[in-house]
């Protein structure tokens, strides 16, 4: 099963009603934000509302919030290799 | 190997064959179909057969029981081969002295030689100072007259870079005077930041045999 992978690229401020209700439907309520979708006539013909606005992408799966948080976080690029002796924190001094 | 299996197998197993399965041998694998019909099993006396010469040493564990999580479910990802150009040209860039990296940072690059500070611009939860840390994302590596440059990341078996934590440093106390229009009444609001602090302790261009073990 395949997904449209719908990004709101342009705001939709100043637009019709109708516009920014297709737009809410989509859960694109602010810019920039990407919902997923299954591709099918209905979503279909909701994204040709919304062509001008939306960039759109067919992907083979769709990805949930936390995986696409991840998917654009960068990596940490360091691990501590060698962490030195912690000491309790609740005998109240560090050393 | 097969009729071993099948002497080790339970005695029911062996009467439950002759007496239910007889009729339907046919559909039997061909070593069982030939076990049932060659053996009587309705004798008591145990089936001596020659013993296949075997030259294997005996296994000394072969009574204990057997730990069941031996193999990884998930083994990791075989290495991936290192670019034919990168053997080549990674001597003559290791062989120079005095290296510099961009090591990336939660994404962001530090371009650093061994002995800098550096500063990040946050606090670096989780460490204290002495911890080492271990760089493996770099995006260039250089010396005076050699850049390797990654696309985008240089391979981490290139190279080793380590950092010590030096401690943690505090800008000065920001202090913002909120106001609103039309009022007398101000607000402070106050800030100051903490920046971990770091050393680049050890900065080393990795020959290919330990690249590659």
């Amino acid at each position: 099963m395949s997904f449209f992978r719908i990004t709101l690229h342009r705001s939709s401020i100043g637009l019709p009603e109708r516009t920014r209700g297709v737009l809410n439907a989509l859960g694109l309520r602010r810019r920039g934000r990407t919902v997923f979708h299954p591709v099918s006539p209905q979503f279909a013909g909701m994204i040709f509302k919304v062509k001008e606005l939306v960039r759109v992408e067919e992907v083979d799966k769709a990805l949930t919030k936390r995986e696409f948080k991840a998917s654009r976080t960068p990596d940490p690029g360091f691990y501590v290799e060698k962490a030195r002796t912690r000491v309790d924190m609740g005998a109240g001094r560090q050393t | 190997m097969s009729r071993a299996l099948f002497r080790s197998s339970l005695p029911e197993l062996r009467s439950f064959s002759a007496a239910r399965l007889r009729p339907t041998a046919a559909v039997l694998p061909f070593s069982w179909a030939a076990t049932t019909t060659t053996r009587s099993f309705n004798s008591t006396a145990p089936i001596v057969e020659p013993v296949s010469v075997n030259n294997n040493a005996p296994n000394p564990t072969a009574s204990q029981v057997r730990p069941l999580a031996l193999k990884k479910s998930h083994p990791g990802a075989p290495p991936a081969p290192i670019a034919d150009s990168v053997k080549n040209l990674l001597p003559f860039l290791a062989a120079q002295p005095g290296h510099y990296i961009t090591v990336h940072i939660h994404g962001f690059p530090y371009l650093v030689q061994e002995g800098d500070q550096i500063r990040l611009p946050f606090r670096m939860p989780g460490v204290l100072p002495g911890d080492v840390l271990r760089f493996n994302r770099a995006s260039v590596i250089g010396s005076r007259d050699y850049t390797m440059k990654g696309a985008p990341h240089i391979d981490e078996r290139v190279f080793e870079c380590r950092a010590t934590v030096l401690g943690v440093e505090s800008e000065p106390l920001r202090i913002k005077i909120k106001k609103k229009r039309r009022q007398r009444r101000k607000r402070q609001a106050k800030s100051k930041h903490r920046y971990t602090i770091l050393r680049v302790s050890e900065l080393n261009i990795k020959n290919l045999e330990e690249a590659t073990e």
